[in-house]
């Protein structure tokens, strides 16, 4: 069976979030909220899920699973 | 209706008081997180056959994930608001918790104490006990530590569906349901591995989460040095940006407590009894795959604890910087509607994050829940299947029938932590109660497991009379202060010791008495031959050696570094 590590799941959730963050803060550019939180203009939500997704894409490679021996 | 939708309507139940309103895209990073731990613990069932798989998780553990493991156990979503809510209310004095309160005690669990825990192969904490002390001590130890944790993981899912209720307007049904079937099917599908699985998930989780808070805090303020101007013209004086200098006295800090109180009471009892003898927390390091991974655990638990004041206190400290308004406690909340410190880590979160990093903290939030809960829960079971069930019940059980009885005890676990939610909700005195009697046990059984390792003229007598006069100790001076609260002047030895003195002098007297009724009744006994400590007691036991490569991979290595960084921060931050 396949071994699947802790660290693999680590990397698809990390990988799934930072897309799903990327993509809200991209969508807030186009479309600016009624009610923004402060430091709004830093676009929190573009850096640190892109620093996510760029994290998650590592782990998931470099962990995926292999065929136990 | 889409079920990502339906879920938002389910949940969203609009409330006056909730703070956070949840997006779609919120919705859909907790609804994720749901769905990839229950994913985990199905396949994780696949793996875990044996006892040795599901309570101890096959003993397969790299130090880097029982480490993590080990200091996310402790890393609750309650403990992470309460914090930052206590760093609200006293200041910086409140990181005295997170760096006395634990580095020098996890430590000296993986140089000192580790060997023994691990090359006995015991399962448990009590197991130890068992084999240094005999069956009364493991008992009294055994029973009291498997009764209290299901009730503590029931206080603690009342205290979280609170937190949802007022946080996101949950209902408290819906938060205990919730998060009780999903902990229940992961833990009891694939046991301490799928616990430890998931504390890992929620520690990534928590500084994922929690770490932007602090970062956007200090782009605000400009600096650390702005911000200390900043609490200071605030607050009017100095208190809540020293760490140690106004800890001379119980009259010139805002906690009401002293240093000894800090040092012995904290970081030398209270530390030490949570960190060295808390199953909850050492279950993890025992699950590493080798001695070496095992005294490393605690250390790479220890450097990763020293950071967690940055996403905890800081955050509480930003608070008293930037928010408009003042916050008060809980019951001054309740009757005026006003926030409390408890909730000043989600209204920075809502202050700074939007939608999808809102999600995610709260992700994290509910994530830091759920593995507390499942902590308890495989510790308990561990605990009852081991040096209850297994000890005194049934002693010649097949390897399968204690597998399935720690199904069973988890699930029975899980019922009781659900009857004391809904019991607390109902008699919310039994959670005063109920933490109280927590605390009881850990400081005599520090004082009772120290005593054995250390010192080989310690008895089976001494050892179980001192666990047994501390933690009356304990309880009798929690009664009179509880009868009397001025008798706090004669417990802390200061007639301004304010409540959290009580707590730190409480446990330092039951330690002490502990050690001396446990010295007395051991010199009036007859010793164990030095034969039978082998293994067990430090002088009578020949440690495996250890053969690192490098100076660099040694444990007394990262030990001495974690320990340079630690006194650092006490400079720093003086």
């Amino acid at each position: 069976m396949r071994e699947i590590s802790i660290w693999f799941f680590s990397g698809v959730l990390f990988l799934i979030y930072g897309i799903l963050i990327t993509a809200a803060g991209i969508w807030e550019l186009i479309h600016p909220l009624a009610h923004p939180p402060v430091l709004y203009h830093l676009h929190a939500s573009i850096w640190w899920g892109a620093m996510m997704a760029v994290a998650g894409l590592v782990y998931t490679i470099r962990f995926w699973p292999h065929r136990k021996s | 209706m889409q079920p990502l939708t339906l879920l938002a309507a389910f949940v969203a139940t609009p409330s006056r008081a909730q703070l956070v309103r949840l997006t779609p895209v919120d919705i859909a990073v907790i609804a994720i997180y749901f769905a990839i731990v229950i994913y985990i613990g199905f396949y994780l069932k696949g793996v875990t056959n044996t006892s040795e798989d599901f309570f101890m998780a096959g003993r397969e553990m790299t130090a880097w994930i029982a480490g993590l493991s080990f200091v996310s156990a402790n890393l609750g979503s309650l403990e992470l608001m309460g914090w930052a809510g206590s760093a609200y209310q006293y200041g910086i004095l409140a990181a005295h918790w997170y760096w006395i309160g634990a580095i020098p005690a996890m430590l000296f669990l993986g140089i000192i104490m580790m060997p023994f825990y691990y090359i006995t192969k015991v399962n448990s904490v009590p197991g130890y006990l068992n084999l240094r002390y005999g069956k009364g001590t493991r008992a009294l130890s055994g029973i009291s530590f498997a009764f209290m944790t299901v009730l503590m993981s029931g206080i603690n899912m009342y205290a979280m569906a609170l937190v949802m209720k007022v946080v996101l307007g949950w209902s408290l049904n819906f938060s205990i349901w919730l998060s009780t079937a999903t902990v229940a099917l992961y833990v009891i599908l694939g046991g301490l591995r799928s616990a430890i699985f998931n504390e890992v998930l929620q520690f990534l989780l928590i500084w994922a989460g929690a770490l932007l808070v602090p970062i956007l805090g200090l782009v605000e303020v400009g600096s650390w040095h702005n911000l200390k101007h900043q609490i200071i013209h605030n607050i009017g004086n100095t208190q809540y940006v020293h760490l140690w200098s106004g800890l001379g006295s119980f009259s010139t800090n805002s906690m009401g407590v002293n240093w000894v109180g800090i040092v012995f009471g904290l970081g030398l009892v209270i530390s030490f009894g949570y960190w060295t003898t808390d199953f909850l927390v050492v279950q993890r390091v025992l699950s590493a795959k080798d001695l070496r991974s095992a005294r490393m655990a605690p250390i790479i638990g220890a450097g990763f604890k020293m950071l967690i004041p940055f996403f905890v206190i800081l955050p509480g400290l930003l608070a008293i910087a930037v928010l408009p308004f003042h916050l008060v406690g809980q019951s001054v909340a309740v009757a005026t509607g006003q926030h409390s410190y408890n909730e000043v880590l989600p209204l920075m979160l809502v202050r700074y994050c939007g939608p999808g990093l809102l999600g995610l903290g709260v992700t994290a939030l509910i994530a830091g829940f759920m593995s507390g809960m499942a902590g308890n829960v495989s510790a308990f079971s561990t605990v009852w299947t081991y040096d209850i069930y297994g000890a005194f019940i049934k002693k010649d059980a097949s390897d399968e029938h204690y597998v399935s009885m720690g199904r069973w005890s988890m699930f029975i676990g899980v019922l009781i932590s659900v009857a004391t939610a809904y019991l607390v909700q109902h008699a919310a005195s039994i959670m005063d109660y109920v933490q109280s009697l927590f605390s009881f046990f850990i400081a005599p059984l520090f004082g009772t497991v120290i005593l054995g390792m250390l010192w080989k003229r310690a008895t089976k007598a001494g050892g179980f009379w001192g666990l047994l006069a501390g933690t009356c100790t304990a309880v009798g001076l929690w009664e009179w202060v509880r009868l009397d609260p001025s008798a706090l002047r004669y417990v802390a030895l200061s007639p301004n010791a304010k409540a959290m003195a009580q707590d730190l002098y409480r446990a330092l007297w039951s330690w002490l008495v502990c050690v001396i009724i446990t010295v007395l009744v051991s010199y009036a006994t007859k010793p164990r031959p030095e034969a039978e400590l082998e293994g067990l007691v430090y002088g009578a036991t020949k440690l495996p050696e250890e053969h690192d490569d490098h100076w660099y991979q040694k444990p007394i290595f990262w030990a001495g570094v974690i320990a340079a960084a630690f006194l650092a921060l006490q400079v720093i931050f003086w």
